[in-house]
């Protein structure tokens, strides 16, 4: 009897895959309007919906030499009213057909992006395209967001990621515009709202401009509403962002931000790597998916999982559109500082010194290629794959071919790429913390300069 | 447009297990959870926090997958996975490629089977936690404002009162056995539902269900428990300090009601009227019209939870941030006008119109995200699973949106009477120990 539970024992082995079904992109249609404007559509039927974004190929980079964070508050004041409506009307008209709006801007880019029933498509599209082209930059609504804004970054000065990026992005970026990721105070104080209205009618133009939408409609029907909406919108020649160098970072060094009284310390090391367009970007994907980029990485097994000294840690690839960089984060408690940096380097050299196995290889693999399939299903999913291709200028067939040239990928461009990338050596080290309880700890990492949480 | 047409089938197995299937070829992925009906409410005594260093103890082994080879496996088969603890459930889930299936319900069923964890693994996880609620909580601005602040004032029965991410001795006093208990005590199949949701047919998917979880023994059915709570009488106030946020905030919560009651219609209305995002009413009056507030939100459930994914005592919660120029009777007297002028009016019917459209929308977005793209239709599969082990009827994820359409003014109005009373609720502030200057 036993002998026969036992051979029937469906617990014995860990079951096989089975043969993977064909994961196959929906068709695009990409076109381009006589006024410049690009336009990517998907058709996706999974809900009675569809989502995108309208992007300028504009952020705060582009608007540095004006003022710091200037793309973020005029983003924030395009929503609150244009010349056919107010705030109110714009906020109670998007409840009417269901609809969200969200306006923001990062470094490179300046987006107003949209989700509502495909029912009210058009009137949704209508508010989009006033929007981007009749923002009425009222006085009053200006000096609220203003205010807001000011509030906003006294509590981000108290978080400590906020804190660790802010201060990461100096470092690396030196002079160039992307060193600035917020405002001071006294710098939002002095914005003028005619700066405002002069960033968005520079940039907000339709060549510098890609609509990308994905969701429950018919692509020809929805390309001929977006003519008739954006098509009369006037082009204009958009200012470029200007080409800095980054400054060369060479030796550890630890940049120490003080806040009184953290019971936890964020722990973040960084150096500079590549973009998108880079033809290692997928090397040093897979690299750092192995690296800390997925829940069975080196470094998450060791100091998560075998040490328990953070519960979250990451490693990560950024892209700019003109520089890239990559991180390792942990928030973790105050007395294994020391102990946690040893393990990051730990690590990281042994990426760069010894070539993955062919089993641990095949895994990161099959994991980058199941986790970019996991977006097909959904329509944000799918718009958030599109947006990449469009904002870093990737081939059109990327998405298309990236499963395959993942898994072509061998162990010595793994090898190749964390000997490149994973600058160990000239890694810049920032630290959040109550530097009373960790101080000492950092030292033997490097030179110290502490900051306080405060820039004035 | 009142009703969904999801494709649903669901079983249950000869030792208590539901399974539910919805089946959906669009990509060649499937998203899979197990649900236990059991969450922090009804976590022991003195062991605050300890279901959800539970859930931490899920991941740490079973019979035949030691501690790291369950989230190996499933990130080798190019999934992703994740657990999360509620008031009243507590699920395992994971996202995959279809062709990871059977290996998945190898897992998740070796777990429910056998969960196989030592003292190293305790250890090691109580660890993780504490960084777990350090980061989210001791060491963040507003952290745990107001899901950890308000249930203490607002109840008064244990299990609806505690500190449910935990207090570290509580924590530490934690042993293996506890853990043994627990896992006997809840964790049985008849206390469970599996869902499946994406590219699997209900055939292969029952089959494959009945082979991995049918010979797991049923097990006692857990013990009733009691978490009931009398109605409030009077105000209950609370304080707690803010430590490194730089703006007064305040929280106030009422009882809300239980699911499904007819005022349940009523009051989801009433609430997306008044924090539905910047159209809402307080956010309008507050932040935009008065300028009093920098930031306003709220809900039913809110924040750790919504409408659906409670099964006892719960609050209808508003929580504001201020500018530190008014004072905190200041901003609550404002926040007052906005709820008495409901419970006087009532709300319009051009605006009652707005708020149906709105939340269907909402509605038919959270069925397919919920988790971000990562994690596709994770929000139909914790809808599904609520309505299973709360409601013992999974297709309500298609009919239950009718009875918010058809809510009437009137009727918002009766509910913004009987629970909005300002003579009976609980408010926490918020008062932080460093003040930024004012502008």
């Amino acid at each position: 009897m036993m002998a026969t539970i036992a051979m029937n024992d469906p617990f014995a082995q860990v079951p096989a895959l089975g043969p993977e079904r064909p994961v196959v992109w929906p068709a695009r249609t990409h076109r381009k309007l006589a006024n410049g404007l690009e336009i990517v559509l998907v058709e996706s039927h999974t809900i009675p919906k569809f989502t995108g974004e309208l992007y300028f190929r504009s952020g705060n980079a582009s608007a540095v030499a004006q003022a710091p964070a200037l793309a973020e508050i005029t983003a924030t004041v395009v929503r609150t009213g244009t010349e056919e409506r107010s705030s109110r009307q714009i906020e109670e008209d998007l409840r009417r057909i269901g609809a969200d709006i969200g306006t923001s801007a990062g470094a490179d880019t300046s987006a107003i992006g949209f989700n509502g029933l495909v029912e009210f498509s058009l009137d949704l599209l209508k508010l989009v395209a006033e929007l981007a082209q009749r923002a009425s930059f009222r006085e009053n609504e200006f000096e609220r967001e203003r205010r807001q804004m000011i509030e906003g970054l006294r509590i981000a000065r108290t978080t400590p990621s906020f804190l660790a990026n802010e201060r990461m992005c100096r470092v690396l970026f030196g002079a160039h515009p992307y060193a600035i990721i917020a405002a001071t105070e006294s710098q939002v104080k002095e914005y003028r709202l005619a700066q405002l209205a002069e960033f968005y009618r520079a940039h907000y133009r339709p060549g510098n401009a890609v609509l990308i939408a994905v969701g429950d409609f018919a692509a020809p029907q929805m390309m001929e509403q977006i003519d008739r909406i954006f098509g009369s919108w006037k082009p204009a020649e958009v200012p470029g962002v200007p080409a800095v160098s980054l400054p060369r970072l060479r030796g550890r060094h630890v940049h120490l931000v003080h806040l009184a009284e953290s019971v936890q310390t964020q722990v973040l090391v960084a150096n500079h790597a590549i973009t998108r367009k880079h033809p290692d970007w997928l090397r040093l994907a897979l690299a750092n998916s192995i690296y800390g980029g997925a829940f069975n990485s080196r470094l998450i097994m060791n100091i998560r999982e075998q040490k328990g000294y953070t519960y979250s840690p990451r490693s990560s690839v950024h892209a700019l559109r003109q520089y890239g960089y990559f991180t390792v984060n942990a928030a973790v408690r105050n007395d294994v500082v020391a102990a946690t940096l040893t393990e990051i380097f730990y690590e990281l050299d042994r990426m760069r010194s010894l070539a993955v196995a062919e089993d641990e290889l095949s895994d990161a693999r099959t994991y980058m290629s199941g986790v970019f399939s996991l977006g097909l299903a959904t329509q944000d999913g799918l718009a958030s794959q599109l947006s990449n291709v469009y904002l870093y200028d990737l081939p059109e067939d990327y998405v298309e071919t990236l499963r395959q040239r993942v898994r072509a990928l061998t162990a010595a461009d793994v090898l190749a790429a964390a000997r490149a990338y994973f600058d160990s050596a000239n890694a810049q080290i920032i630290i959040v913390g109550d530097r009373r309880q960790i101080a000492d700890q950092v030292g033997l990492f490097g030179q110290i300069t502490e900051y306080d949480a405060e820039p004035n | 447009m009142n009703q969904l047409h999801i494709p649903l089938e669901s079983t249950k197995l000869d030792n208590g297990l539901r399974v539910v299937i919805s089946p959906d070829r669009t990509a060649p992925v499937a998203t899979l959870g197990v649900y236990y009906n059991i969450g922090f409410r009804l976590e022991p005594r003195g062991r605050s926090g300890f279901a959800h260093l539970f859930e931490h103890m899920m991941f740490q082994g079973s019979e035949h997958a030691g501690k790291m080879m369950h989230i190996k496996l499933i990130n080798s088969s190019g999934g992703v996975l994740n657990g999360s603890t509620h008031y009243d459930v507590t699920n395992y889930y994971e996202s995959i490629p279809s062709n990871a299936l059977e290996r998945v319900l190898w897992l998740e069923a070796d777990r429910m089977r056998a969960l196989k964890v030592d003292d190293e693994n305790l250890r090691n996880q109580r660890d993780v936690v504490k960084e777990e609620v350090r980061v989210n909580v001791l060491n963040q601005p507003y952290g745990g404002f107001p899901w950890l602040d308000l249930p203490p004032v607002a109840f008064r029965n244990w299990p609806n009162a505690h500190n449910f991410y935990g207090d570290f001795a509580d924590l530490d006093a934690a042993t293996l056995d506890d853990v043994q208990q627990f896992f006997y005590t809840y964790y049985s199949p008849s206390n469970a539902v599996l869902l499946m949701i994406g590219d699997v047919t209900p055939d292969e998917g029952f089959t494959l269900a009945r082979r991995y979880f049918g010979s797991i023994p049923a097990g006692p059915p857990p013990p009733t428990a009691d978490v009931s709570e009398a109605s409030f009488e009077g105000l209950r106030r609370g304080e707690v300090e803010e430590k490194f946020g730089t703006l007064p905030a305040f929280a106030v919560g009422y009882r809300a009601p239980e699911r499904r009651k007819p005022d349940w219609y009523a009051l989801a209305m009433l609430d997306h009227a008044l924090h539905g995002g910047r159209a809402g009413r307080v956010y309008r009056r507050l932040v935009l019209e008065q300028q009093i507030a920098v930031d306003t939100a709220g809900g039913i459930h809110y924040p750790v939870g919504d409408l659906f994914d409670y099964n006892g005592p719960t609050l209808l919660v508003s929580r504001v941030l201020h500018k530190p120029e008014y004072s905190s009777d200041q901003a609550l007297e404002a926040y007052d006008a906005v709820i008495d002028a409901v419970c006087q009016q009532g709300i319009e019917q051009d605006e009652l119109e707005q708020v149906k459209v709105k939340f269907r929308s909402e509605y038919v977005s959270s069925l397919e995200g919920g988790q971000g793209a990562s994690i596709p239709r994770y929000g139909l599969m914790h809808y599904l699973a609520c309505f299973t082990l709360f409601d013992n009827d999974p297709s309500l994820v298609n009919s239950i949106l009718g009875g918010f359409l058809q809510v009437t003014r009137e009727q918002v109005r009766e509910a913004a009477q009987r629970y909005l009373d300002p003579k009976r609720r609980a408010i926490v502030f918020r008062q932080p120990t460093r003040t930024g200057v004012a502008a």
